[in-house]
């Protein structure tokens, strides 16, 4: 219930309503019908899903290494290029299991261009009977 | 690790190019009950295979040790900004965050001549331990069934093996016939010995036997699958197990994959007979997944299209036109009773679907009437066309006789005060029930049933005492087996009873009363 309420927030700030206004229709709404001890729920389900649509949006770049930041970007250009992202919209982490090479996340879309992903392929291949 | 994986490895990295790969993916928000919710994969297909990627943040050498392989999901729901999947395995692997791949395909399985004589699972993987299939061909789980101009109307028998069912109830080779009872009343005895009986047909007609196991216990299974390597049935059988401890996802699916796999074989222009045991189990982890994915519950709380979940597996069994290779599927669904009420939803909707139904009374059964075939409310729609003339011959009247012996029945009590008519009657009627009887795991070929049904049908057990009937017919197709083979032979060769083979049958028969007069006691 609670997540039903808090998509309906989102969907009246989406519609152009400010979220201070679209709480208080939800909240006189909520009161109205005796329900108010939902909102702190309300809230937590908000967050979630504010969470979640903040990281369909980001766009991270996972290496291995610090200092292979610069020759990375140069090689996952065509796939930035593919998510239409610049330079400033990508947030770079450092993901050292991943032993070399590169991993971009953005939205829906994968490209997976670490070591790790190619020596796994190259075990599997090898140890299918 | 073994030398020959070192050498492929080593061949890898001397090929290898360095390369990048690119997926659709979505993200796990909510697990449980063996049922996923995912954010995104927005372009996914109904029915698409997902895999679920269970390495990243691990080290390579924790990835690559995935003992239980990869883990699939099957979506189920697409929704306005997620979809839901039911989960192909463990659902203790999936974490919320987990990042699900889309894989652009829709569920398969594995079909091939080797498969012959193994268990799978729901999936089509081994699971009997003989190792994986090297040369499989990939089956689509979900198929269209074959099309009105594709097919051709039965003609062709499908031997049980069973007398009542040959005889009075026959099956032909692409028939849908429903076995229906309440527990314990011998469902998949009828439908193993069905599987056994068909080591009596020549090779090369010989069907492809599939037996589903839909939340059967592993024991069942276990001993279900060693009657049949003892009996040198496995050798032309594939079992596909999904048992009572499987995700509810997996027992939905097992039947697909058994007509899949049988679909492979079909469309080689070979028969096929497929056992669903049971559909009922099948239609309880429908309506758990339907609940868990928040369909809206109808009847019994079962999803409003629980009628097409059997209805599209079901017509997927047919008999193909010669242009198509002249395959068949016979499928012999298996539904389970709750105190013999075969007016509930499931039984109902199966009855309907199938070409007639064979069915097992409890009463019977605690006769002593084995198999436990009602034979007033069973019935085959399109069998008697491809029943063969001999037994056409002589079974043409039992089952109308039998109705009449069970209507006289209620007043055996009374058995002083009978006509003679009536009490003669009685006493064939009786006598026939005995003739009917059949061990567990005993099937009889044809021809043997043919010459027993004839001997009855010629009051040849008239003198027989009813409590002796069983033995006298056991030594008989004894006699026949070891010293009229050459009758028996004509019978299985010719389909037919001509006169010939009536005087030998008459000749036999006189031979054996002769032989055994202290079995024929006279009134």
């Amino acid at each position: 219930m609670a997540e039903h309420y808090a998509r309906a927030i989102w969907e009246l700030v989406l519609r152009g309503m400010t979220p201070k206004k679209a709480v208080q229709a939800v909240h006189e709404r909520l009161i109205a019908r005796g329900r108010a001890a939902l909102m702190p729920h309300i809230a937590k389900a908000l967050e979630r899903l504010a969470a979640r649509v903040s990281q369909k949006e980001t766009i991270v770049l996972s290496i291995a290494r610090k200092q292979d930041e610069h020759k990375t970007l140069a090689q996952a250009k065509s796939a930035l290029a593919g998510l239409s992202a610049s330079r400033d919209e990508i947030e770079v982490r450092i993901d050292e299991t991943l032993i070399g090479g590169w991993r971009l996340e953005g939205g829906e879309h994968l490209v997976d261009a670490s070591y790790k992903m190619q020596l796994l392929d190259m075990y599997t291949a090898a140890t299918a009977r | 690790m073994d030398s020959s994986v070192v050498e492929k490895i080593i061949k890898e990295i001397e090929g290898f190019t360095p390369a990048h790969e690119s997926a659709h993916v979505g993200r796990v928000t909510a697990v449980g009950d063996g049922v996923v919710a995912i954010d995104g994969l927005s372009k996914s297909l109904m029915s698409e295979v997902v895999l679920f990627e269970q390495g990243k943040g691990k080290k390579l050498a924790d990835a690559m040790q995935n003992e239980q392989g990869e883990l699939y999901g099957l979506i189920l729901n697409l929704e306005e900004d997620s979809v839901r999947a039911a989960v192909l395995g463990d659902t203790s692997r999936i974490s919320e965050g987990m990042t699900v791949r889309s894989t652009g395909q829709v569920l398969s399985t594995p079909a091939g001549e080797e498969m012959l004589g193994r268990v799978v699972n729901a999936l089509g993987e081994p699971i009997d331990g003989k190792g994986p299939f090297k040369d499989a061909t990939l089956m689509p789980v979900e198929r269209q069934a074959s099309g009105v101009i594709d097919r051709k109307s039965v003609s062709v028998p499908l031997q049980t093996g069973i007398k009542s069912i040959d005889a009075m109830i026959p099956i032909g080779r692409g028939q849908r016939e429903l076995i229906i009872g309440d527990r314990s009343t011998g469902k998949t005895t009828v439908a193993i010995d069905t599987i056994i009986n068909q080591r009596n047909e020549p090779k090369d007609q010989r069907p492809i036997c599939i037996y589903v196991a839909i939340g059967q216990k592993e024991s069942k299974t276990a001993r279900i699958v060693e009657q049949l390597r003892r009996e040198r049935a496995l050798e032309y059988s594939i079992v596909v197990d999904a048992p009572a401890s499987a995700p509810a996802a997996l027992q939905y699916l097992a039947p697909y994959a058994g007509v899949a796999i049988g679909e492979y074989f079909m469309d080689k222009g070979k028969d096929v007979l497929i056992i669903y045991d049971d559909l009922s189990k099948q239609a309880v982890a429908y309506r758990q997944l339907s609940l868990l994915l928040r369909r809206p519950p109808g009847r019994e709380a079962y999803p409003g299209d629980i009628f097409y979940l059997h209805s599209r597996l079901l017509e997927r069994a047919c008999r193909l036109s010669e242009e198509k290779g002249g395959g068949s599927i016979t499928a012999l669904p298996i539904i389970e009773t709750q105190d013999g009420d075969v007016s509930a939803y499931i039984p109902t909707n199966v009855i309907s679907i199938t070409d007639g139904q064979i069915f097992l009374t409890s009463e019977l059964f605690n006769k002593g009437v084995r198999p436990a075939v009602d034979v007033g409310i069973s019935v085959s729609r399109v069998g008697s066309s491809a029943q063969t003339k001999a037994m056409k011959a002589v079974a043409g009247g039992l089952k109308l006789q039998l109705a009449q012996f069970r209507d006289l029945e209620a007043f055996m009590q009374f058995a002083q005060d009978l006509d003679k008519a009536t009490a003669d009657q009685i006493a064939t009627g009786q006598r026939m029930v005995e003739v009917l009887k059949q061990k567990n795991g005993a099937p009889l070929p044809v021809e043997m049933q043919v010459a027993i049904l004839y001997a009855a049908g010629h009051q040849f057990f008239a003198d027989v005492p009813v409590g002796n009937v069983t033995a006298v017919e056991a030594q008989l197709a004894e006699y026949l087996d070891g010293e009229h083979k050459k009758t028996l032979a004509e019978i299985k060769k010719s389909g037919q009873l001509s006169e010939d083979v009536k005087k030998s049958l008459n000749r036999a028969l006189e031979e054996f009363r002769l032989a055994h007069s202290e079995l024929f006691p006279s009134k």
